[in-house]
């Protein structure tokens, strides 16, 4: 998952890699109010398992019912033939058929059956028995008896205590011969039937929760892939962040659809608001800078304390526009997202520049970079950087200049390397030439080496900027900024 | 000394050009790029002061024309944009030199007078090969017209090879005479640099003979222009 939950993990939990702490974490992260893959699953979840509860339940109860409906046909069908074929004989006696089920002649076999006499009374005795019965006797619940009375003929079932104690589903069936009442019973031991239930409820259970399992599973999976395009737009707009992409490039599903023409409108708004603001600021600088000219150019031509003062105030004036300038431009720049610049032009058109510029000294500009190394940033920036560490250099080389470009890929990174033969920095006042640059806002506009620009944007670009002795003599000045290698070649 | 100054605010100009003539140069002035142009398409100037932001036609609009159009007086511009995607994009234009606004008057004076020596060099007959032209005063090559932006080193590795066209060069003695004696003389260099050269005036025109070095011809097509 691509949201930040696993910083909310103790780190205790996060270095035990056991499979308790990942469920553990997964429940948590499931478990989030704010997560919506926890949302999703938990609805799907409840839902779920309580109709899967409902499902094993009713399953359950219907084969109970069912089973007992089978087992009940069989004790019926005992009592009704009772019925049906006891008599009377003239002596007054009650004779029974005769049975082939062996078991109701084995005692305590578990299958009984039972002919109950009921006096005027009320009184019940019995008028015959099985032989499995031996000498117990099968009750009859007085509401059983008046159900049964009722119902003549027909029959009600009950549940009774047998001889050894076992469970008992009696069926009773209430008639009277030649005008003498009876109860025909016949009872079964239900033990196995009940067993048989809970087996399969068991089962049943079983069944189902494994389908519960397999299923979280399968909705986890489920809301994962089918929310995939919002973890999509999350990683893209953390490319887009991070600067390595400049809008929403993939296409997405009708439902966010309006969410990413949105995003990327607003991108390209942002963008329109850079480029103005940076207008607004050039417009600035023209406006602002040729009255200054003016001043310095008419307080230089004369002699005097006015005119001194005038020019001190302009050039004052002149290196505050430009702070402010350079400050209005790198708070722009900072919302620019997802640039990038290939190298190589960039350096040769500043070596060819300088070059010139710097041709009565014969300045020679040596560079040197990879084809396809690009600067992951503004163009207006790299040329900001090196060129003014490249002035630099042509100031206060010799003859030789040496500007190389290094892509490091273990952090995405290029250092461009500024060398000259000249006279060098003293170590001491590498550091009083970073310090400047380290108190940004106290810093005082305009250092004698426009470093102090250079220093802002490296930092902006979350670089470095460094300082060393060249091989070939001089200062070597050591940017290092992002990049990567697949900036197309220009 | 003729010196074009085209700038449009009114009292920069005045001012510049009091102190121009003062250190005794003759100055003309043109308040908009329009005039600019026409100025200097037909005086022989020694040197051009040209603001980017003109109007009419912006600086680096009459620059290009100019440049086009074959002149190659040097161009001093003012501009009060300093940045460097702004000069760049005025030297990618044929600027000679530039000078961010405000800057002080002998600072101007200063890069005036070496524009004015080094344009005044030795007359050279310019070389051609094919669609190739270097003109080793200027020190301005171009193909089929449009301007060549070259370092010094690709500067004169292509003087070098002009002056020997159609002769195969060795590596060896085209690092002897592009290097100073305490430049790094490894020959690997030469290939970086003839790649970049071959990307700027195009690859057909340089041949590289196995195991002898390299060759400059015009293309086959443009053998009977000569």
């Amino acid at each position: 998952m691509t949201d930040g939950t696993g910083a909310t993990d103790s780190p205790k939990a996060v270095s035990r890699k056991t499979g308790g702490a990942v469920l553990l974490r997964l429940f948590r992260r499931l478990t989030r109010k704010d997560s919506l893959v926890g949302r999703l699953i938990r609805l799907a979840s409840v839902w779920f398992i309580f109709s899967l509860v409902i499902t094993g339940i009713a399953l359950t109860a219907y084969f109970h019912q069912a089973a007992l409906q089978r087992f009940q046909l069989n004790v019926k069908q005992i009592a009704d033939n009772l019925y049906a074929d006891t008599d009377i004989d003239h002596s007054g006696k009650v004779v029974t058929p005769p049975f082939f089920d062996t078991r109701t002649n084995r005692v305590y076999s578990g299958l009984y059956w039972q002919v109950s006499e009921i006096d005027a009374k009320g009184a019940i005795s019995d008028a015959a028995r099985s032989r499995s019965l031996w000498n117990e006797h099968i009750p009859i619940p007085a509401t059983t008896l008046g159900e049964a009375k009722a119902r003549i003929g027909e029959g009600v079932f009950y549940d009774s205590i047998g001889p050894e104690g076992e469970p008992l589903r009696v069926a009773a069936v209430y008639s009277k011969i030649d005008g003498r009442a009876f109860v025909f019973l016949a009872a079964e031991d239900r033990a196995p039937m009940d067993k048989d239930v809970r087996r399969f409820a068991l089962i049943t259970a079983a069944a189902l929760i494994v389908l519960a399992l397999g299923s979280l599973v399968a909705i986890f999976i489920q809301v994962r892939v089918g929310l995939r395009p919002l973890f999509d737009l999350t990683d893209e707009i953390a490319h887009i962040q991070g600067g390595t992409q400049q809008r929403l490039l993939k296409s997405y599903p009708a439902e966010i659809t309006p969410v990413a023409t949105q995003l990327n409108a607003f991108l390209d708004y942002s963008q329109e608001v850079v480029e103005r603001q940076r207008m607004h600021v050039g417009n600035l600088a023209h406006a602002l800078k040729t009255p200054l000219a003016v001043l310095m150019a008419s307080a230089g031509s004369q002699d005097g304390e006015l005119p001194e003062i005038m020019r001190k105030q302009a050039e004052t004036m002149r290196a505050q526009v430009d702070h402010h300038l350079r400050r209005a431009r790198a708070a722009a720049r900072s919302q620019a997202l997802g640039e990038r610049t290939p190298v190589e032009p960039v350096l040769d058109e500043l070596a060819v520049m300088l070059e010139q510029v710097f041709q009565d000294k014969g300045v020679i500009i040596d560079w040197r970079t990879p084809d396809d190394l690009a600067f992951r940033g503004e163009k207006q920036d790299l040329q900001e950087i090196a060129g003014n560490l490249l002035e630099n250099a042509s100031i206060w080389c010799r003859k030789k200049v040496r500007i190389t470009a290094e892509f490091n890929p273990v952090d995405q990174s290029m250092s461009l390397a500024i060398e000259d033969d000249g006279p060098g920095l003293d170590e001491a006042r590498f550091d009083e030439v970073l310090k400047r640059g380290a108190r940004l806002d106290e810093s005082v506009p305009g250092s004698g080496l426009g470093l102090s620009i250079v220093d802002e944007l490296v930092r902006a670009y979350g670089g470095t900027l460094t300082f060393g002795k060249s091989q070939i003599g001089g200062l070597k000045v050591l940017a290092k900024l992002p990049a990567n290698l697949d900036g197309a070649a220009a | 000394m003729r010196i074009l100054l085209a700038e449009d605010d009114p009292d920069l100009s005045r001012q510049l050009k009091a102190s121009l003539s003062d250190a005794g140069y003759v100055v003309d002035h043109a308040p908009d790029g329009e005039e600019a142009h026409f100025l200097g398409d037909t005086e022989p100037y020694d040197c051009i002061i040209l603001d980017l932001g003109l109007p009419k036609i912006d600086g680096v609009s009459v620059l290009e024309r100019w440049r086009r159009e074959g002149k190659t007086t040097p161009v001093l511009i003012l501009t009060a944009r300093g940045a460097w995607s702004d000069k760049v994009s005025g030297f990618d234009a044929g600027a000679d030199d530039y000078l961010t606004k405000p800057f002080h008057t002998e600072e101007l004076l200063a890069r005036l007078r070496a524009l004015v020596r080094r344009a005044a060099g030795h007359a050279q007959p310019m070389l051609v090969c094919g669609g190739v032209r270097l003109d080793p005063r200027a020190a301005r090559a171009s193909v089929n017209g449009e301007p060549l932006r070259l370092t010094s080193l690709e500067y004169r590795l292509l003087h070098y090879l002009m002056m020997h066209q159609n002769r195969v060069i060795s590596r060896t003695e085209l690092v002897e005479h592009l290097y100073d004696q305490d430049f790094d003389r490894d020959s690997n260099t030469i290939e970086v640099f003839m790649g970049r050269l071959r990307k700027k005036i195009g690859n057909e025109r340089i041949e590289t003979v196995r195991g002898l070095g390299y060759r400059l011809k015009p293309l086959h097509d443009e053998v009977s222009d000569l």
